[in-house]
């Protein structure tokens, strides 16, 4: 005969998103076990990227002053590229770089540990080294609890909130998640890169505790996607976000991709004398709004990747923000379902209210055809040679010949990309429309 | 304390398994996230929990490591053992782990002792093999020596003597031989074993356990900071190297030139240096420079990336 073990709630993974579920309850007094499958919060994870910090205000007051931060980025960079040319788009602030700060690089695995800790000493359970391996169901179907790899027992309690990750199985074994949809996910590709702070600091331009977040369009040959290139505090993340099925179709192996931009003439003197520390890859739910899969079912909730909760929209890269969010608010509907005594799919309604109100369904919803433009063709492999070559076009001195006009110079590139200005401006409005 | 219940202490040495070492300086650098059992050490764990449930038999953990290794002990503590920690290499200085390696396993191993001393004699102590000495091996020998018990040292196999001369009283061991070969030992208790990281897989613990063990405190055991402090070889400054002086006999040469190629050893064949990395000279350079700068010889700016 199977154990039970019985809670308020159960809280798979200790991402950010169950992390901020599981506080959330703990606070509001709940029992709530966490099961992360790895050896500690973030030992599972590949991550290369900024975490914008404003969600944990009222989760964490003060938290700039303990997060373990690896840089306050205070550089964005927007880099077009073809092999042999770039043009960027440098902004920067120091207001980025104070209290109460913008974004941070940060390494997953402290971040992680970080945000769990905080739900631990609210007084949640943390079960580790723990998969859980599928849904505990009752007879008419309610999601129940959860079997673990575990020998001996099962976790009931009569919410569980799924935040696995992407291709989250327990939203498949719930139903809510039919099948995973290649064309919905990306393949993130990262190295690391060691190099004395010094050196970054001297490179970047940075002071010691200032970082740079470069975005680069245009360096992942036919394959739609993009680069990025992140300053951590003794080391730079660089790598590729590709689609799925054409990184698949095209036969290119994403190190290659990799090798590439690394080798660019623009990246290549940023990384000169560094050493190789890691190589990773994960899948990135971006299919955004439209592919998002229903939030709950009865006894279900579904928060962070596991609910495709990624914004990839061109000008906003954004992830760990929206697992914080979704979590903190699937904790706090968790919560109210069952002061109410119904946690059921109805009881726990109130959870996609909440993020229909706040910035997590807000901003998906409004950027929801913002993916299909940043992976259009003509974004991916006409734009990004069509604006180097103008911006050569502009700045090289073609002394005896007299400077050619914007309008020719524009028409001239066009027409060598195979762009029309038609399409120039149907694509302008477009994003317009998007972003505006 | 009850002696009926046959009793087995497993000694674990719980340490990053991957620290960072500076090629240049060697300094060695440890990461928590990186602290995990040694394949020998489960190894031995899980020999102590089999003799335990074929002695229906209770298990003692003592675990040496600093406070950064409690998740890992947590895990065990799952498998319903009684542990304790003694804090060795505590709390993120790294002079210690210096300590360790000229630590004094005979000490080491008479705190050991002492810290298994309130559950009762031992009937085997387990540690991994050449784990929780770092590598000499030595201290198994020393705790067989202070319990005054049998050893049996770099196991890759171990079980009960259930045959009946044995009278519960004797264990089964196996160890490699030369040429593979293994010889198979008869052991009386008490003993004290080290085994190999082979033959067995810890177990995990159960779900209950591991809920249990994640909300239970861990015990420390203070005594063995004083005492192997005690023990451990003071770690100065190097002294210059100084090889001792060897007598040559006279070259035999007729010819001055002759002479003082045999005195300096010019024509004696050497093996060429092995290169293992860096894969070029610039890096080389490279690397040596970003030392440099590290420590604050040179301009950091002429240092990564200057090498031409």
């Amino acid at each position: 005969m199977t154990d039970h073990i019985t809670c308020d709630a159960i809280v798979v993974g200790a991402g950010p998103a169950g992390a901020s579920a599981a506080l959330a309850l703990a606070r509001a007094g709940r029992s709530v076990i966490m099961v992360e499958r790895g050896q500690f919060p973030g030992a599972k994870n590949v991550y290369g990227g900024v975490v914008y910090g404003r969600v944990l205000d009222d989760m964490v007051p003060g938290w700039w002053e303990e997060v373990p931060v690896e840089r306050w980025v205070v550089r964005r960079s927007t880099v077009m590229m073809t092999p042999t040319q770039s043009v960027s788009v440098d902004f920067r602030t120091q207001a980025w770089g104070e209290a109460p700060y913008n974004g941070m690089t940060t390494l997953r695995c402290h971040f992680d540990a970080w945000l769990a800790e905080k739900a631990t000493g609210a007084g949640a359970r943390l079960l580790t080294s723990t998969t859980a391996t599928g849904l505990v169901r009752d007879a008419s179907g309610r999601v129940t609890g959860v079997r673990t790899d575990r020998d001996g027992a099962e976790l009931h309690a009569p919410v569980v909130i799924a935040c696995d990750g992407v291709n989250s199985f327990l939203a498949k074994e719930a139903g809510l998640l039919p099948r995973a949809e290649a064309s919905h996910h990306t393949l993130g590709v990262k190295e690391v890169h060691h190099l004395p702070p010094s050196v970054i600091e001297e490179r970047f331009g940075l002071a010691s505790d200032e970082g740079v977040d470069m975005e680069i369009l245009g360096c992942t040959r036919a394959i739609p996607g993009g680069g990025f290139l992140y300053t951590n505090t003794d080391s730079i993340s660089v790598g590729v976000v590709v689609s799925l099925p054409q990184l698949a179709a095209s036969g290119v192996r994403p190190e290659a991709l990799i090798s590439d931009l690394t080798a660019h003439p623009t990246i290549a003197p940023l990384l000169r004398g560094s050493t190789l520390r890691e190589y990773s890859a994960h899948l990135i739910p971006e299919g955004g709004y439209d592919t998002m899969p229903p939030l709950a079912a009865d006894g279900l909730l579904i928060a962070g990747d596991a609910a495709a909760m990624t914004l990839a929209a061109g000008l906003w890269l954004e992830g760990v923000n929206f697992a914080i969010g979704s979590g903190w608010a699937a904790g706090q509907a968790a919560d109210r379902a069952l002061v109410a005594g119904d946690t059921s799919a109805r009881g726990l309604a109130s959870y996609r209210a909440d993020l229909e109100s706040n910035f997590v369904l807000t901003d998906h919803k409004r950027l929801r055809k913002a993916p299909s433009l940043v992976l259009s063709d003509r974004v991916q492999q006409r734009y990004p040679g069509l604006i180097c070559d103008l911006a050569e076009g502009m700045f090289t001195v073609t002394n005896p010949t007299p400077k050619a006009g914007g309008l020719s110079m524009t028409r001239r590139a066009a027409a060598k990309h195979g762009v029309k200005l038609h399409q120039l401006a149907a694509d302008t409005l477009r994003g317009l429309r998007i972003f505006g | 304390m009850s002696t009926d219940v046959p009793l087995l202490v497993a000694c674990l040495r719980i340490t990053d398994l991957r620290p960072h070492v500076d090629p240049l300086a060697g300094t060695i650098t440890r990461d928590r996230l990186g602290v995990a059992l040694t394949p020998a050490d489960a190894a031995a764990l899980e020999h102590a929990l089999r003799l335990a449930e074929a002695w229906n038999g209770r298990v003692v953990v003592l675990a040496a490591g600093p406070a950064s290794i409690e998740p890992v002990l947590r895990e065990v503590a799952g498998l319903g053992v009684e542990l304790v920690r003694l804090p060795l290499g505590d709390e993120g200085d790294g002079h210690r782990y210096v300590g360790e390696l000229a630590g004094d396993e005979r000490q080491l191993a008479r705190a050991l002792v002492d810290a298994m001393a309130p559950f009762g004699h031992p009937s085997v102590v387990l540690c991994g093999d050449r784990s929780i000495d770092r590598g000499t091996g030595a201290l198994p020998a020393y705790l067989a020596h202070e319990l005054g018990a049998a050893q049996a040292l770099g196991l890759v196999a171990l079980a009960h003597d259930a045959s009946p001369e044995a009278e519960g009283r004797r264990l089964i061991a196996e160890r490699r031989l030369d040429g593979g070969w293994r010889e198979r030992l008869s052991v009386p208790l008490p003993a004290v074993c080290s085994v190999e990281g082979a033959g067995v897989r810890l177990r995990r613990a159960s779900l209950a356990g591991a809920l249990a063990a994640a909300d239970t405190p861990l015990p420390v055991d203070r005594s063995l900071d004083a005492t192997s402090a005690s023990g451990l070889l003071h770690i100065g400054a190097p002294a210059p190297f100084r090889p001792p002086t060897r007598v040559q006999p006279a070259p035999s040469a007729s010819d001055a030139r002759l002479r003082l190629r045999d005195l300096t050893g010019v024509q004696v064949a050497h093996d060429p240096p092995t290169v293992v990395e860096p894969g070029s000279s610039a890096e080389a350079a490279d690397i040596v420079l970003a030392f440099l700068a590290r420590h604050g010889y040179l301009d950091d700016t002429d240092a990564v990336g200057g090498a031409q």
